[in-house]
This record gives C-alpha cells, sequence and structure tokens, in this order.
C-alpha cells in the first residue's frame, strides 16, 4: 500500500505540475458546465422538459471522459517519453502499484472534473434561470445514480482503457482517440439490441455497477498482461 | 554472506534469432568496482536488465547479492541502486521532488527520506537548486541526479550503465570524482557498464570485456595486456612496415608496426622474446631494444574488439 501512495504522491505532484492537464481540466470543468446552462436559458425550462432533463446528465459524463482520456495515457506517455517508467522498472515498486495508481489517479481526477463541472451546471442554471439554485437532474434519483455512480464507473473504464492503450500506442493524440472509441464501444449493444436503456434507478445502478466490473476486469487482465519483461520488450521497440 | 556480488554461469539471452547475450560466465567479487566493457551493441544493457530481473536469461543462471533476480526480484532491486544510460528523472518534478520519490520508494521512514535526499543533494552539490524543476537542467546535473537517486538507500550494490554518455569532458570529470569517491567507501560494489575505457581504467579495479554478447577477457584494467599477452617493445633497423608478413617468425609471435623503428610483438609467453630475437637477427633486421611493456587497456580492447566493432 506504501508502493502505490507514493506512486500517487508522485503522479499528483507530476499533474499538477502539468500546464497541458490543467488547461484541458479547466476546459472540460468550464466548458461541459457552461454550455448545457446556455442551452437551458436559451431554449427555456419548457423545452428541457420535452427533451428530459436528464440530457443535462450526459455533459457531466463527458467532463469525465474528456479529462480521463486525457489524463489517463499522458500519465503512460510521459513516462515512456522521459524513460521514467524504465527506471520505475529497475526500483522493487509491483507493476500492480506502478499501473494501479496510475489508474486510481486517472479515474479519481476525471471523476473530480465531472463533479466540478456538475457544480458549475448548478450555479451557471441558478444565475441564468434566476430562480436560485436549480437542482436539475439531481432532483430525480436516476438522475443523481447517474451523475455520480455512472460517472465513477465511466471514469474508471476509462482510466483503465487509457493507461493500457498508451502502453501499445505511442502516440498522445491516437492514444486519446482510441480510448475514446471504446467508450463508443459501450454503445454497440444498444445499437445492435442486445441491450435497452431503461431510465429507472435500479437499471442505472446496474449499468454503474457493471461498468466498475468490466473496468476492475480489464484492469486485471491488463496486469496478467503486461508483466516486467514484456514492458521492458515494449520500451526497447 | 557470499563472497561474490554478482554471479552468471551460462548466460545467454536471445530476442528473435538475436543472441544478445551468449554463454556467458562471470564473478563480480564484493566490494570491487567492475567494468563491465564493450562496444554500442555488445549486449551490456542487456545484462544490466538481467542483473536486476528486468529480463529473464533464455539459457543460464544469474545470482546478484545471493539471490535469483527472476525468482526475488523485488529483493534484488531493493538491493541495488541503478542508473541506466537513460537517467529517466521527472521533469515536471523538482530535484528534491524526485529523490523523495524515489526515497519513498525505497521504503525509507520519513525521517530517513528527509535525511537521506539532503545529503544525497548536498553530496552532488545540487543543493542550491533542489526546488528547480529538472526541465531545466543540463546534462551533467541530471546525471549527477541520477546518480545521487541511485544513492538514495545506500545499496549494497550500484549498477550504473554508461554513466557519463553524452556528457562534456568537464562533467565528465566531475562524475568521475563522484565515482572514485564512492568507490573508496568501503564494502560497496559498482558494476559499471561503459564503452569509455579510461573510465574504466581509473574507476575500476577489475574489467571485463564483451562483444556481440561473448565474454573475451577479464582481468585488472592494468595488467590486462601484459597478463592476459605478453607484449614486448622492440626497436628494428632495416625492416618496414609491411615486410614483417614476409618474416619466419616463431609460431604464436606477432609482430605490429608502431611507427619509425618502434615495433610491438605478442607472443603466448614471454620466454618466446629469445626466439623472436633470434629470428630477426637470422633475417637480417638489427634490433637495437627490447623492453617488456604494459599494453594500457584501450590498446587491449582495440585489439580485442576494434576490428570487429559493429
Amino acid at each position: 500500500m506504501n508502493d502505490v501512495r507514493a506512486m500517487v504522491w508522485k503522479e499528483v505532484a507530476e499533474l499538477l505540475g502539468s500546464r497541458r492537464f490543467l488547461w484541458v481540466f479547466m476546459a472540460a470543468v468550464l466548458g461541459m458546465g457552461v454550455l448545457p446552462a446556455l442551452s437551458f436559458a436559451r431554449q427555456g425550462e419548457r423545452a428541457i422538459a420535452v427533451v428530459g432533463v436528464l440530457f443535462l446528465v450526459l455533459y457531466v459524463l463527458f467532463a469525465a471522459v474528456i479529462v480521463v482520456a486525457n489524463t489517463a495515457p499522458d500519465l503512460v506517455l510521459h513516462e515512456r517519453v522521459g524513460h521514467t517508467l524504465e527506471y520505475l522498472l529497475t526500483t522493487p515498486l509491483s507493476v500492480r502499484a506502478i499501473f494501479g495508481a496510475k489508474i486510481a489517479v486517472a479515474a479519481f481526477v476525471g471523476y473530480v472534473a465531472s463533479m466540478l463541472s456538475l457544480g458549475v451546471q448548478l450555479v451557471a442554471v441558478a444565475m441564468l434561470s434566476g430562480k436560485g439554485l436549480h437542482w436539475l437532474f439531481l432532483a430525480q434519483a436516476d438522475g443523481r445514480v447517474i451523475a455520480f455512480g455512472v460517472t465513477a464507473g465511466l471514469s474508471l473504464y476509462v482510466a483503465v482503457v487509457g493507461t493500457f492503450v498508451a502502453l501499445r500506442i505511442g502516440e498522445q493524440r491516437a492514444a486519446y482517440m482510441v480510448t475514446v472509441f471504446s467508450v463508443g464501444l459501450l454503445i454497440v449493444p444498444f445499437i445492435a439490441g442486445w441491450l435497452h436503456l431503461h431510465l429507472t434507478v435500479n437499471w442505472v445502478s446496474h449499468a454503474a455497477l457493471w461498468l466498475g466490473v468490466i473496468a476492475v476486469g480489464l484492469a486485471a487482465l491488463g496486469l496478467r498482461i503486461f508483466q516486467r519483461e514484456m514492458l521492458v520488450l515494449y520500451l526497447q521497440e | 554472506m557470499d563472497e561474490e556480488a554478482i554471479v552468471c554461469r551460462g548466460v545467454s539471452r536471445r530476442f528473435g534469432t538475436r543472441w544478445a547475450i551468449s554463454g556467458l560466465d562471470l564473478s563480480v567479487p564484493r566490494g570491487h568496482v567492475f567494468g563491465f566493457l564493450g562496444p554500442n551493441g555488445a549486449g551490456k544493457t542487456t545484462m544490466v536488465r538481467m542483473l536486476i530481473g528486468m529480463l529473464r536469461p533464455t539459457t543460464g543462471s544469474v545470482r546478484v547479492l545471493g539471490r535469483d533476480p527472476v525468482a526475488q526480484g523485488d529483493e534484488v532491486r531493493a538491493l541495488c541502486g541503478v542508473m541506466l544510460d537513460n537517467v529517466g528523472l521527472y521533469e515536471r518534478l523538482s530535484a528534491y521532488q524526485n529523490l523523495l520519490f524515489a526515497a519513498r520508494v525505497a521504503r525509507l521512514s520519513p525521517k530517513e527520506q528527509r535525511q537521506r535526499v539532503d545529503e544525497a543533494l548536498r553530496r552532488v552539490d545540487l543543493w542550491e537548486r533542489r526546488y528547480d524543476r529538472v526541465s531545466g537542467f543540463s546534462k551533467g546535473m541530471r546525471q549527477k541526479l541520477g546518480l545521487a537517486r541511485a544513492l538514495i538507500h545506500d545499496p549494497e550494490l550500484l549498477i550504473l550503465d554508461e554513466p557519463t554518455a553524452g556528457l562534456d569532458p568537464a562533467n565528465i570529470v566531475r562524475v568521475r570524482e563522484l565515482l572514485v569517491s564512492l568507490a573508496e567507501e568501503s564494502g560497496r560494489t559498482i558494476f559499471l557498464s561503459t564503452h569509455l575505457l579510461d573510465e574504466a581504467q581509473r574507476v575500476c579495479d577489475r574489467v571485463a570485456i564483451i562483444q556481440q554478447g561473448r565474454l573475451l577477457v577479464v582481468g585488472e584494467p592494468n595488467k590486462l595486456g601484459t597478463e592476459g599477452i605478453p607484449t614486448v617493445r622492440l626497436t628494428l633497423t632495416g625492416m618496414e612496415g609491411g615486410e614483417e608478413k614476409a618474416l619466419a617468425l616463431p609460431e604464436g609471435i606477432e609482430l605490429a608496426p608502431l611507427g619509425g623503428r618502434e615495433w610491438r610483438a605478442r607472443m603466448r609467453d614471454l620466454a618466446d622474446t629469445e626466439s623472436l630475437v633470434k629470428a630477426l637477427v637470422h633475417a637480417g633486421i638489427g634490433v637495437r631494444a627490447v623492453i617488456p611493456e604494459a599494453v594500457s587497456l584501450e590498446e587491449e580492447y582495440l585489439r580485442l574488439v576494434g576490428g570487429n566493432n559493429p
């Protein structure tokens, strides 16, 4: 556990020293917070009610995806480019601690970004509608589960995919695209008709749980595949 | 406790169809500074990686500080300080943060962490720059910081892969001085992988030369030439360069021009000097002087690998 703590400390210190990360984080929080509020103000409460206020929760999910899809590959690619990943492999740190910490930090900052964007949404809508604090989708139980639960599951899923994708793809933009594409893959079962969306508390709770299970499963698989020697061989390529 | 810090027996490592290391036998006694010499691509980095369990040998066995780096990799890595050819420092972090992270990874107590980091920064003369980001550091400062990081947990075995690569002469001298001071500290074993012969000769008390994954010779750097292959320097008259090929020299003696009237002869035994002189006199060549000589490590190295350097 001390190893993971040491890694988390290092990752956070590095992220705070990265101007690019701070820009992406700010842009995602403000963009995903203000855009829906502007749409809300322009179309009015009635229009929003027709589309469904739950539509606005998607912006919270987007904020998480944008931040995590940028951060997770960056945490790995930065180490590859700077030859620090090879240094880590010379230390007693386990591969599990190295990548577990990266996944945890990427998922956490994504979740924090989405929560902050949610806060910005609430404040912006309240200011634009002039009716005091507006609770939007948080007034509904399924909205709360999506905002807090599905966002957490999705952040973890994107963090896992982004981390392991970056180990095989050595370029930031390509790694980002593949990571975002992995989010798109989640829609396939719905398009194919294997799954049907039900906006009930029970259904979205299960969805959040399954996202988490899939993420943990992928992480376990990734850690099994990417052993120390395989990582060294990738770095040699 | 084992007498040997490193023991390799029949170690080979293959990448695809290429053998990077082939049947290598090596022993590094504890407390020695051991130079591992070879041209680029000789397999030095592969060997370093196998020593700390980053790569498994395809065949053979490696023991480091009495442990198997494959089965007990974490233990071996905890006991070793490693500096690779690409130092790999965190550019967004300060020098202090880089060392603090290394101290945490080495599982030192919080009090020890601060104490060791402070000591290490002072030792490599980076105390004044401790809060500066590494991205603004020169190559020399980075190498020194890398060395400080490898030493942060006071390791029993220090493994350095090309520690002065890419440095200007002034920084080479500074890093080399650091290595010499480390070597003088009792008890620590240093495994220095390098292609800089001068460095090995100044710092190491034993060296091994490898080429294309094969061990060519092991010995003390200043005695490799005379102990491995006895050599005499001759001053000859009445012979031009190129004529030595036509001479009927005793078996096992090689004669090579050094320029002017100076020649060098290598032989299996210094006792062969007499038969060499007789053969030269018999061929009508004047022998003015015969001096047994110690061949420098550089000359020996070039003789062994020079012509076949890939």
